[in-house]
Order: structure tokens, then sequence, then C-alpha cells
């Protein structure tokens, strides 16, 4: 019996229609009507990519799996599982609008200001209009006790100190602004202790009267040990107005921290790794000023957050120690510096915060994200994990916090891969493969030819890889797998993502060998550090409320996806939360608040740290994760289930073509 | 009064494991062998005795180690005792089985070509009545090119190959399913890495009553108790009922004793180490039957003194 299929696209205004048998799938139907309906995963339902809406007329789904309740009561249906049984009108809608709407995609949470931000309340950095009464014949005041005067009278600060530079340049600008100037100061000493006879400090004295709603900028920098995040921020509104992120310079030098300590400790090696950090985080400050028309001398604030190690070596103070048993840093809460200080390129007298740490392999980074996610002050318990260079786990809630650290190297940063990239314009951010024919469907950043693959596109590769066959449960490339795009490689296996005829350099994308190892190992690291802390402290995984994910990723992340490798414990998809980049995030927020960066004072001293090495569970636990998606399967239901079910398949197909 | 002593009852058990095939079952072998079947962990024999019988739980059997070709590298000791047999494996193979060996174990060589292999390994077979292990020489590419016209020309023979490793196991899995043969899944010394082998030969679709695990382990004072410790750990998970560790567990004892120090030099030691032949036998026999006890079910041994001991020191362990 032939059916009527009216088939609505979201930007053309005429249905199509086509006649189809009973029986017919929405896919086919669609085909016949010449509308491409794409299947990533070879039609098998497996990637929730066809969903469409069912507006009218009868079908029967023979899977939802990937859509919700909810999905299927609004009519939505997965062209690949779903037939006709009459005549049916379907609404065909955008790409982007079912990837927003599947359950296994996580958007990055967005940056907003955090709510009630009071530049005048919250800010320990003013802008001041002085207006000076100008020097004559019978006023002989000298230029500094007139500015300090000015200070008393107009804004009721006692006690304004500066550096020998500012008083350098002090007298041309108080003429150049005909005796009117506007200065910038530091007011933290009145603010924390609430009373108005603290030192105050001068960080800027400009001539005439500025703008007060315009911008004064400050930055939160995360130094990563393979990336360098910076997020310039106007202090006035509070609003993050660039992000930029680059490669740290010092990865030239070693992937790992220890490889840094052992080179900044030969002879002139701290040095130079300081300038390395240094020259990143000056041309990232550059760049970012450059996007707002600003100057990197007009930031008069910074933040830093990042591990120890990174802020030992920034701040070129020798980190051997941190490598040598007992391991002791030399400071785990730098006192507040000056930029000049420090090197950065901004204002010289800005105040530079470094964040405080706990311990050697729990710093600034982490305290930083356990304010910026909010574990500490959580009804429940919580598990955070920062997915980066080093996978630093936190557990707890507001009334206790655990942490632990282990070597996960920079595999999900996209460096130490082949082909990786960081999460920008270019990189290939999720992948799924067609498991009869092994072709790959891949999404970039930006749209644009592929450059390389970031790491939530590398959690997606080797998900898919693995569920499709091409790699075994060891992560061996299956060279027996029919298709072009798995060969042997220079070291040994890899598989093709995208041809050079596809990419941007011209060049053959690929997934090899060693790739999939480090993957392997970063996964491994990270998920071994949880469950150890996890056992440690007596909590079972699956009584954990929230896991809340940190770390340099694109802006989604399938969930399945990282679940299927092994990366995140098998749970409920609606129990994660991705954060992006909770170090920088944290460094923005004490930027803003005074009170936020007491908090995280307190977080540092409330966390306990729990030294991995300390015994074998650790080694034991990685081994038994360094496999797809673990050794015990068990761990994995939801992972065992898909294997079962595609064991199933090609049993059912190998019988057919007998 | 009578005391009713409590037996331990374990949920998983090794598996029951058959190593050759007679004629009646398409094979030629005058003997076949069966390991493994273990219910409890070793020797505890007031749980579930080991017998000597063909009943499971079966005692652990001993294989001697042979090779294609006559090793220059192995101690003047092994060259003494096995003599002019060495350069002519069939006549090795069945100085071997006179010398007490439950089973062989040929081990080819760099140097053979695939027909030189296939020729040595039926030349062994036509030698003796033996059940057969054949390793390739330890070369991924070498092994699979060796093993795969090994295996097609013994089809039924129900041979152990290996030694299969997770980067080169597929090929030699592959060309054991489709003839009949057993594989051997070497893991360095380690649990996890054991059953992960176990489970990417499993995944292919081998039957699991043709896997033989070898975890790997280190002579006396070279890192045995590691071995022995690894050996118990995987024996406690099978008996556990982690399918995925209930193999019977092969061991090399033979190659690892007769690489240390004082097995191989006899000149320039200390004269506190004693008579050269009389220790480099003691490390073998003593390494052999620490792993026996930690519980494996095939040692592969080189002198054939050691393989009249180790047999004394089972049948000792299941009669006392």
């Amino acid at each position: 019996m032939q059916h009527t299929i009216s088939f609505t696209q979201h930007d053309k205004p005429t249905p199509i229609v086509a006649q189809v048998p009973t029986n017919t799938l929405l896919a086919d139907a669609a085909h016949i009507a010449g509308i491409d309906i794409g299947q990533p995963c070879g039609g098998q339902g497996r990637c929730g990519r066809c969903a469409v809406q069912v507006t009218g007329g009868t079908v029967r789904r023979r899977s939802t799996l990937r859509l919700s309740p909810a999905d299927v009561e609004q009519g939505y249906a997965l062209a690949c599982q779903t037939v006709v049984e009459g005549d049916v009108s379907i609404f065909v809608p955008p790409q982007e609008k079912i990837e927003r709407r599947l359950t296994t995609d996580r958007v990055v949470a967005e940056v907003t200001v955090p709510e009630g931000y009071e530049y005048l309340q919250d800010q320990t950095v003013r802008r001041i209009h002085l207006e000076l009464t100008p020097p004559s014949m019978d006023d002989q005041t000298d230029d500094w006790s007139r500015l300090q005067i000015a200070f008393r009278q107009q804004q009721n600060m006692e006690r304004v100190t500066c550096s020998v530079d500012l008083l350098r340049k002090m007298g041309q600008v108080l003429r150049d602004g005909d005796w009117n100037v506007t200065a910038v100061v530091d007011v933290s000493n009145v603010i924390q202790s609430g009373e108005s006879n603290h030192t105050i400090q001068l960080i800027d004295l400009q001539p005439g009267l500025v703008d007060e709603y315009s911008p004064l900028w400050g930055i939160a920098i995360d130094i990563g040990t393979t990336t360098v995040s910076l997020w310039l921020v106007d202090l006035v509104t509070g609003r993050v107005r660039a992000q930029v992120a680059e490669y740290n310079g010092q990865i030239a030098r070693g992937e790992d921290v220890i490889s840094r300590i052992i080179y900044a400790s030969k002879n002139g090696g701290g040095q130079e790794l300081r300038q390395r950090v240094l020259d990143t985080i000056n041309s990232l400050l550059e760049t970012a000023c450059k996007r707002v028309n600003a100057k990197a001398g007009d930031v008069v604030k910074a933040t830093i957050a990042g591990n120890s190690t990174m802020m030992h070596l920034l701040l070129g103070i020798p980190a051997e120690n941190i490598r040598l048993s007992p391991f002791i840093t030399a400071v785990n809460h730098p006192p507040i510096l000056t930029a000049r200080a420090v090197g950065l390129n901004t204002n010289p007298e800005a105040s530079v915060d470094c964040l405080p740490g706990v311990a050697s392999y729990v710093g600034a980074d982490i305290t930083a994200g356990v304010l910026s996610s909010g574990v500490d002050v959580a009804d429940d318990v919580t598990l955070f994990l920062d997915v980066g260079t080093n996978g630093e786990t936190v557990l707890g809630n507001r009334d206790w916090l655990v942490t632990c650290a282990c070597s996960a190297g920079p595999a999900f940063e996209g460096a130490g891969v082949v082909n990786g990239m960081r999460a920008t314009q270019g990189a290939i951010e999720e992948v799924w493969i067609n498991s009869d024919t092994f072709e790959p469907t891949y999404r970039v950043i930006g749209g644009g030819k592929p450059k390389g693959i970031c790491g939530s596109g590398l959690i997606a590769l080797l998900s898919e890889a693995f569920i499709t066959g091409i790699l075994d449960k060891a992560g061996n490339v299956n060279l027996m797998a029919n298709s072009s795009r798995v060969r042997e490689g220079a070291h040994g296996g890899e598989y093709v993502v995208a041809w050079g005829t596809e990419s941007e350099s011209g060049e053959d994308i690929v997934l090899s060998r060693v790739d999939v190892d480090n993957l392997l190992r970063a996964k491994a690291a990270i998920y071994a550090g949880f469950t150890v802390l996890a056992e440690t402290v007596g909590i079972l995984l699956e009584s954990v409320s929230k896991v809340l994910v940190g770390g340099s990723f694109g802006k989604y992340i399938n969930v399945e996806k990282a679940v299927q490798i092994g990366l995140l414990p098998d749970m409920d998809w609606s129990r994660f939360e991705f954060l992006g980049n909770t170090s920088v995030k944290g460094a923005y927020y004490t930027l803003l608040d005074w009170r936020k960066r007491e908090r995280i004072t307190e977080i540092a001293k409330r966390m306990t740290y729990i030294e991995l090495s300390a015994d074998n569970s650790f080694y034991e636990a990685f081994t038994s994760a360094l496999f797809l998606p673990h050794t015990d399967l068990s761990k994995f239901p939801s992972v065992a289930e898909v294997l079962e079910n595609k064991q199933a398949d090609t049993e059912k197909s190998t019988h057919v073509d007998k | 009064m009578p005391i009713e002593i409590p037996k331990d009852k374990w949920p998983g058990s090794i598996k029951s494991i058959t190593i050759g095939a007679t004629s009646a079952e398409g094979g030629t072998r005058a003997k076949i062998i069966t390991i493994g079947g273990g219910t409890t962990m070793p020797y505890l024999q007031f749980d579930a005795p080991v017998l000597s019988g063909d009943e499971a739980p079966n005692k652990p059997v001993i294989a001697i180690e042979i090779k294609s070709h006559k090793p220059e590298d192995w101690s003047p000791l092994l060259a003494e005792v096995w003599g002019e047999a060495m350069s002519d494996p069939a006549e090795w193979a069945k100085k071997a089985e006179e010398a007490g060996a439950d089973l062989i174990v040929l081990a080819l060589t760099v140097d053979d070509s695939a027909e030189d292999a296939v020729r040595v390994v039926k030349s062994v077979l036509s030698a003796t009545g033996l059940p057969l292990i054949v390793w390739g020489p330890g070369q991924a590419e070498k092994d699979n090119e060796l093993l795969v016209p090994v295996s097609e020309a013994t089809k039924g023979e129900k041979l152990v190959l290996g030694i299969c490793e997770d980067k080169n196991y597929r090929t030699i899995v592959a060309t054991a399913m489709a003839n009949g043969h057993l594989v051997q899944a070497r893991a360095p010394m380690d649990v996890n890495l054991s059953k992960q082998l176990n489970i990417l030969i499993s995944d292919m679709g081998m039957p699991k009553d043709r896997i033989l695990m070898d975890p790997t382990t280190g002579a006396l004072g070279y890192g045995i108790e590691y071995g022995y410790s690894v050996m118990e750990r995987l024996r406690l998970a099978a008996l556990q009922g982690d399918a995925m560790t209930q193999f019977p567990m092969i061991v090399t004892p033979g190659f690892e004793a007769w690489k240390t120090k004082e097995s191989k030099v006899g000149e320039g030691v200390p004269e506190a180490w004693g008579d050269w032949t009389a220790r480099a036998i003691n490390w073998e026999t003593i390494t052999a039957t620490a792993l026996v006890e930690s519980g494996a079910d095939i040692v592969v041994l080189r002198h054939p003194e050691s393989v009249k001991r180790v047999k004394g020191a089972i049948e000792e362990l299941i009669t006392a």
C-alpha cells in the first residue's frame, strides 16, 4: 500500500512529497524525495543525528535510542529507525538544532558576569578623579604632597604610597592634565580590613579626567602545563571582553611538570623557562588587547592560577623540591607582587595576585577550579575532574574536600598527538564512523577545512574507532578491517580521519597507534585517579550526585563517547556538567571580587591532599583502566550493552550473507 | 568425636583444557594431556584433592623445551647432557620423552623458513607421541610467517601455538581457530595485562577451552616473588569468578633459570657457590617448584635432572 509522505525542511517554504509503500524507512523516503538526511553512523540508530519531527500521521519507531521520552512526545523520531504506516508529515529540523537537543551532547558552560557584581563594592582597584589646586609662588607645596592632599581631602584616603617610577612621571602628568588627574589605586588593604587608615597603592596616574565608565582592564590567567589561557576583563562592568589561549612556550622544553623541573634545575634552564612562559603570556596579552583596542600597559590588575610548578617557574623560584621526596614547594601562596617584578607587560605597577595552592601537585589551578565549580559550597557529594596534563580530582562538598593528582599527559589538550591541536578554528571536535564502511563524518570548529583534532574530537574518534571495531580493546589498529582508511603507518597501524584532499594542509589527518597509546594513558590516569580517591574515602562513585568536568575542550563534549572510552564513569548522563576551563574562570572570579579571593584561601586550607604514590593501588587501577573501556567491563554496563548489540548485529548480517 | 573439616567453596574454577588429539580425534598423538580444572587454591587437598588420574583437578605437567636449531647461547651443561641430539629436533624430542616430559615445546628460530618450520614440526610429531607446543622465534612478523603454515600443515593436532602478546596476537589466534589449535597468551607479569590479553583473544571468538595463559615469570633471585604473587592473584581472581582469568597457566622456569649468572657461569665465581652443575639444576628445580606451588599447570624445563626432581616434588605435593 502506498502512502504520501510530506517533508517540510526548515529552510524551504514548500514541502516535498513522495509516495512510498508501508514499512519504508523515513530515511529512504527522504532519499526518494531528494532530501538529504545525514546518517553519520550508517543508519544504525547509534548517533541520533538523523532525528526528524513527525508532525502528523502514523509511524512505527523501531528504536528511540538517543531520544528522550519528551522528544518522542513531541514527535521526534530517528529517520533511520522509523518506518511509515500511513500518510505522514515530517519536519526536517536544521542540524544545529538536533545537536542541541541530543542528550549525549553537553554544551560547555558560557561565561557570565557573576550575579550582583558591583565594581565599587567588590573590586579592589578603583579609578578616582582628583582636581588639584595648581601651585603658585604662594603655594610651594611639592607635587607628591599636593597629590596626597587631594587624596585626603577629596577621597578620604589617608595613606597613599607609590613607586619611584610613578614619582618620575608624576610632575609631567599633573601638568599635562592641567592639575586634573585620574588615578588608579589598589584599595585592597582598606577593603579587607574595613579601616580607612591602611596603605593605598597608587597604580596609575593619567592626565585629565578619564570617563568613569570607560573600561578599567584586568586580566585573569591560567598557566597550564600545556595551555595558557588569558581573559581580558573590564573591571568596571565585570565583563570578559576577550578570551585567548595558546600552547605554553615551555612545551619545547618538556611535556610534563617533571621534565620542566629537571630542565629548570640545569644551568640557565630556570631563567629560560621563566622567559618562555612570560613570552607566551605577554603575546596573549597583546592579542587580547588588540581585539578591544586597548594597550597592554592599560591593564592594572592580574590574577594568576596555575599548578605549583608553573607558578614557581613563572616567578623564577627553584622548583626541584617539588620533584624530590618529601615533595615540598617553596611557596604555596605567594604574596601580592607587581607586574614589574613578575615580568608582565601590563602597567608595571599592576598588582599580580598568584592564587594559593595546596601542595606540590595540587596547585592554584585546582583551588580556582573548586571555586568556580562551587564544589566547596555543594550540598551533596560532588566529583570535580580537571582533564588536563595533570589530572587533578577533587571530591567533597561544603563540609569536606579531598584531592589527588596524577600525570595524564597533554593528549586531551591536543598535544603529543600527531594531528592534535587546541580547540580552535579548524579543529575536528566531533566524529562519527559508519560501522559498515568505516567512513567518518566529522564536525569542524568554525566549519572550514580541518587542520587537526582537538581533545573532544580525539575522545569521539577513539570511541567511534573502538565501537566500530577499527581498534580492539587494547587500542591495536585492526589492519584486517576492510577500508583504505585503515593502514600501516610510520609507527604501526593508523586510521585516516580526513584525506589530504579535504584538509587545510593538504596532508592526511590520522589517528596513529602512538596517539591511541597516549590517549589511553591519559584517560586511564584520570579514571584511576578518581576511582582510587573515591575508594580511599569510602565513597561509591554511584553515590556521587554530580560530576563536574573542567578542561580545555571545544564547545561540546559527547558524554556517551567519554564514557565509552572509559574516561568518565558509566552513570546517568544528566549527572555530568562540563565547565570548560575552570581554572581561568576561578582566576576571573577572584579578579573581580575580593570576597571570592578570600574564599579561595579558605578552599586551599580546607582541602586534604591524598598522595596516590603512597601505595600501589593507583598503579593497579591505572593498568586495569588501560583498556577500552576498562579491563572490568562490568563497571561499564552501558558500553557492554552497545558491544553486545553490535555483536548481535554482526552475527545477524553474517547469517543473512549465508 | 569426629570433626568435620569445613570446605571452602569458591564460585569459580579453572577451565579443564586438553592439548593434543589422538587419531580418533583427528590428530596423530599417542598421548593427550588435560590440565586445569582446579577449584581451590593449589594443593589444598582437604578442599578438593588434585588427583593423579585423569580426573579434574588435574596435576601439573612438565614440558621440555627443544629448538629447531642447536642453540649456541645455551649453557654448556645443557649441551653436555643432550649431546648430539641437540642438532636434530626429532632426536631431541625422543630423548625428551625418555627423560620424562609430558609434552614438548618446540621453539622455532629466525633462521627457519616457512618450509623448514613445517618440516621440523612434522618430524617432531612423527618422532614422539607427546602433545606439542610450537613457539615462533619471538619477532612478530617472523612468528606470523612461520606459525601460519605450521598451523595449516598440522590441522586437527590440537597443538599450542605461541606466543601471543598484546601487540601481536591476531594472526596467531586466527590461524589457531581455523585449524583447531590452542594458543599461549603471554603478558608481562601483571594481572590486568594478562586478563586484557585473554579478553582480546576471546573477543576474536577463540573458544575458552583453547587458551593457555603465560603470566611470565622470573628465576629464583630474579623476581620470582613477583611472578609468584601475580600467579597467585590470577588464581584468586579465577576462583572468585572472573571468567577472563580462568585459564590454565604455563610458565618458563627453564628459560628464566638458565639465563642467570649462577647457572651460566662455572668459572671465576666464589668458591662458596659450590658445584656448578648441582647449582644450575638446583636453580631450575627450585624456580619451577615454587611456580608449581603458586598454581602453574605447565612448567617448561630444560635439564632432564630438573624434570625428574620437579616430578617428584609434584607427586609429594599431591600425596602429602
